[in-house]
């Protein structure tokens, strides 16, 4: 069997909310491999970046808990570490960017502080060799008068430069696996063009696997190789980004596309999905998608469709009942 | 000039500064939020507003609707000057102009009942009773695709897209002739987004609608727009027709801003121009033309002079030397 940098079989983490739970992420599989990226795309509440804290296991704080399923990076189950262990293989091997950089940087450290310190850690550098490679890091991602800058507050620069500070730190202790979370949401569309240009130079250099997380199309179709679109907690489409966009079983997908603007499209009204994306606390019984799909049939309410590779396309899944009949197995219809 | 009907909205050479501190006991400087800009916006058409954050495109918006005073210029709205009327003699006014927000979080009152909320514009400007103004209510929620069961309820039993109707319903609750629509549909996912948009629509063909509409999103801006304006620190640098606009930018900044966009669909591979740097502070802007430290085309004139912004074609204004030096040419020829 060929192992993927990162396989994620099965995953479920659920929130404590009152007396009972509510299921955020409810079985989800994907994978990656080195030096790939793999877009995970949906709507606010889909799951998606519940699914990134629960693979860099970043829940301990929250009432959130990984209730099942596996999170295998290089052949390990991340899930089942210590946290002095994964403590470890985050920032050796996992590193991850968030959506808000000033959230992320200590207000009161200044920022040298805050990137040699898991240099010194992760690497065992000294603090001088440390301060030397995140002055190195800084000037990789493009930060002018690094030496100076190393001194100075997060409240000093901009959004932008805190974002590369960011990727800067994230980036420092050569990371195999980057999980940028919303990394470019927050931007400017001048300063995003920069900072997207910069990760794919730098994952090209490092060979790096990356997650990323987005609602922006437009981000997918410029940084992913592969692409895996959430709903209500599951995945229910994964494929290769030029399939994805040119040919979308899935109609949850179709509709994300089609309600997009889109630069130079000249249509005069945007196709919209109907209604709205279902509690978590009060999930429909059968395909979760049923009551805003315009294709629903009986069946889609009262049972809930399987994520099934899809036969004549590599690692295409789809989870519709629309789509079982081009299923690799049981193709009993055709 | 032709004569043509009146635009709705003229806005002539419009400053407006705020006072900020620098550091903790720092003197206070002046910020220049606008700097001098001039548009019209014809009836019934959507003219938008474009730029990154801090190009003062939200504070001309509440310049136009004088949710602000202006410190220099004047704003025309419906061939009348009110940029320097006061705050009773700008209450009938409001009944014409009525804004949209981008936070439908924190634009209702989490206290007051939908049907209240809905109406409250209402209240202030008519005489409407109490049932009446209920039963208005009820027909707005219907209006803008919500139920006039939703009337009694809370803004917190409602999502986004939901609440972004019912700031829509309370804003038409006066049968403005104008909206300020402030970043509508930023705050939305894309499948809300579109339906909202195309509420946008409906109510501007249905009730003979003039947008003012301000986002910094360039894909949306094309699809809602008859004409767009591109702000830059403060300054107008481009205005021209959607179809020009998008086809033909002039001015680098809406060049590069243009192809800065991501668009979604992996088989375009597009020549993109970045942008070197960053925004520069609005409260020490560069000298000449404010985009010159950033413009890929930036010659020796731009880092002294400003240009001025004028018409180059009929209908489509810009602000930039390359553009000066083209039409000497021409003269010269």
């Amino acid at each position: 069997m060929t192992q993927h940098l990162l396989e994620v079989e099965g995953l479920k983490t659920e929130f404590k909310r009152g007396g009972g739970s509510v299921t955020a992420v409810a079985g989800v599989d994907f994978h990656i491999r080195k030096g790939e990226v793999l877009g995970l795309v949906g709507e606010s509440g889909c799951g998606k970046s519940v699914t990134s804290l629960s693979i860099m296991r970043l829940l301990k704080d929250t009432p959130g808990k990984i209730t099942g399923g596996s999170v295998r990076f290089e052949g390990t189950d991340l899930t089942k570490l210590s946290e002095k262990d994964m403590r470890r293989a985050r920032g050796n091997d996992l590193a991850m960017i968030f959506q808000e950089p000033m959230t992320s940087l200590n207000p009161v450290l200044r920022i040298g502080l805050q990137l040699t310190e898991p240099i010194m850690l992760h690497l065992g550098y000294g603090r001088k060799k440390a301060r030397e490679h995140a002055i190195h890091m800084l000037k990789l991602v493009g930060i002018p008068r690094a030496e100076e800058v190393i001194d100075e507050y997060p409240h000093q620069l901009s959004g932008g430069m805190r974002q590369r500070v960011m990727i800067a730190m994230a980036m420092s202790c050569n990371p195999k696996l980057l999980i940028a979370d919303e990394p470019t949401t927050a931007l400017d569309v001048t300063i995003q063009a920069q900072i997207l240009d910069l990760m794919k130079r730098l994952k090209e250099e490092q060979e790096m696997g990356m997650l990323l997380i987005t609602h922006d199309l437009g981000v997918v179709a410029e940084m992913c190789d592969r692409v895996v679109v959430m709903y209500a907690g599951r995945v229910v489409e994964e494929a290769p980004v030029q399939e994805l966009f040119s040919n979308p079983k899935h109609p949850y997908t179709k509709g994300l596309i089609q309600s997009v603007p889109k630069l130079r499209q000249k249509v005069r009204r945007l196709e919209s999905i109907k209604g709205n994306v279902p509690d978590l606390s009060q999930m429909p019984p059968g395909c979760k998608f049923a009551a805003r799909c315009p294709f629903a049939m009986e069946k889609c309410v009262a049972s809930e469709p399987e994520l099934i590779p899809l036969a004549g396309a590599s690692e295409r899944k789809s989870r519709c009942w629309l789509t079982q009949d081009e299923a690799v197995e049981g193709g009993d219809r055709a | 000039m032709k004569e043509k009907e009146t635009p709705l909205v003229e806005v002539k050479n419009l400053k407006k500064s705020f006072e900020v501190k620098k550091g903790f006991l720092g003197r206070s400087q002046p910020l220049n939020a606008v700097d001098g800009i001039s548009f019209a916006i014809r009836k019934g058409e959507t003219f938008s507003l474009v730029g990154e954050s801090g190009c003062g495109k939200s504070t001309t918006g509440r310049l136009v609707t004088r949710l602000l005073a202006p410190n220099e210029g004047e704003v025309w709205f419906d061939g009348r000057n009110i940029s320097r009327l006061s705050d009773n003699q700008m209450r009938p006014v409001r009944k014409n102009m009525q804004m949209v927000f981008q936070d439908p979080y924190a634009s209702l009152n989490p206290r007051m009942k939908v049907k209240d909320l809905v109406a409250e514009p209402v209240l202030i400007h008519t005489r409407l009773s109490a049932k009446e103004r209920d039963k208005l209510a009820c027909e707005l929620l219907e209006t803008v695709g919500l139920n006039s069961r939703h009337a009694e309820r809370f803004p917190h039993e409602f999502s986004g897209g939901q609440r972004q109707r019912i700031g829509i319903a309370r804003a038409l609750s006066v049968r403005p002739s104008l909206i300020v629509a402030d970043e509508p549909v930023s705050a939305l996912d894309v499948s809300i987004q579109s339906q909202v948009l195309n509420l946008l629509q409906d109510l501007q063909e249905n009730y003979g609608l003039t947008y003012l509409f301000i986002s910094h999103d360039l894909s949306v801006v094309e699809h809602i727009s008859d004409r767009i304006g591109v702000m830059y620190l403060g300054t107008l640098v481009e205005t021209a027709g959607k179809e020009t606009l998008y086809e033909r930018p002039l001015h680098p900044y809406t060049q590069a801003l243009l192809s800065s966009v991501p668009v979604p669909d992996p088989t375009v591979k597009r020549e993109r121009i970045i942008l070197k740097g960053d925004l520069p502070s609005p409260v020490n802007p560069p000298t000449g033309c404010r985009f010159h430290t950033r413009c890929p085309s930036c010659m020796e004139i731009c880092k002294r002079r400003a240009p001025i912004f004028r018409e180059v074609e009929p209908g489509r204004e810009v602000a930039c030397h390359l553009y000066d030096e083209e039409m000497m040419k021409l003269e010269r020829k």
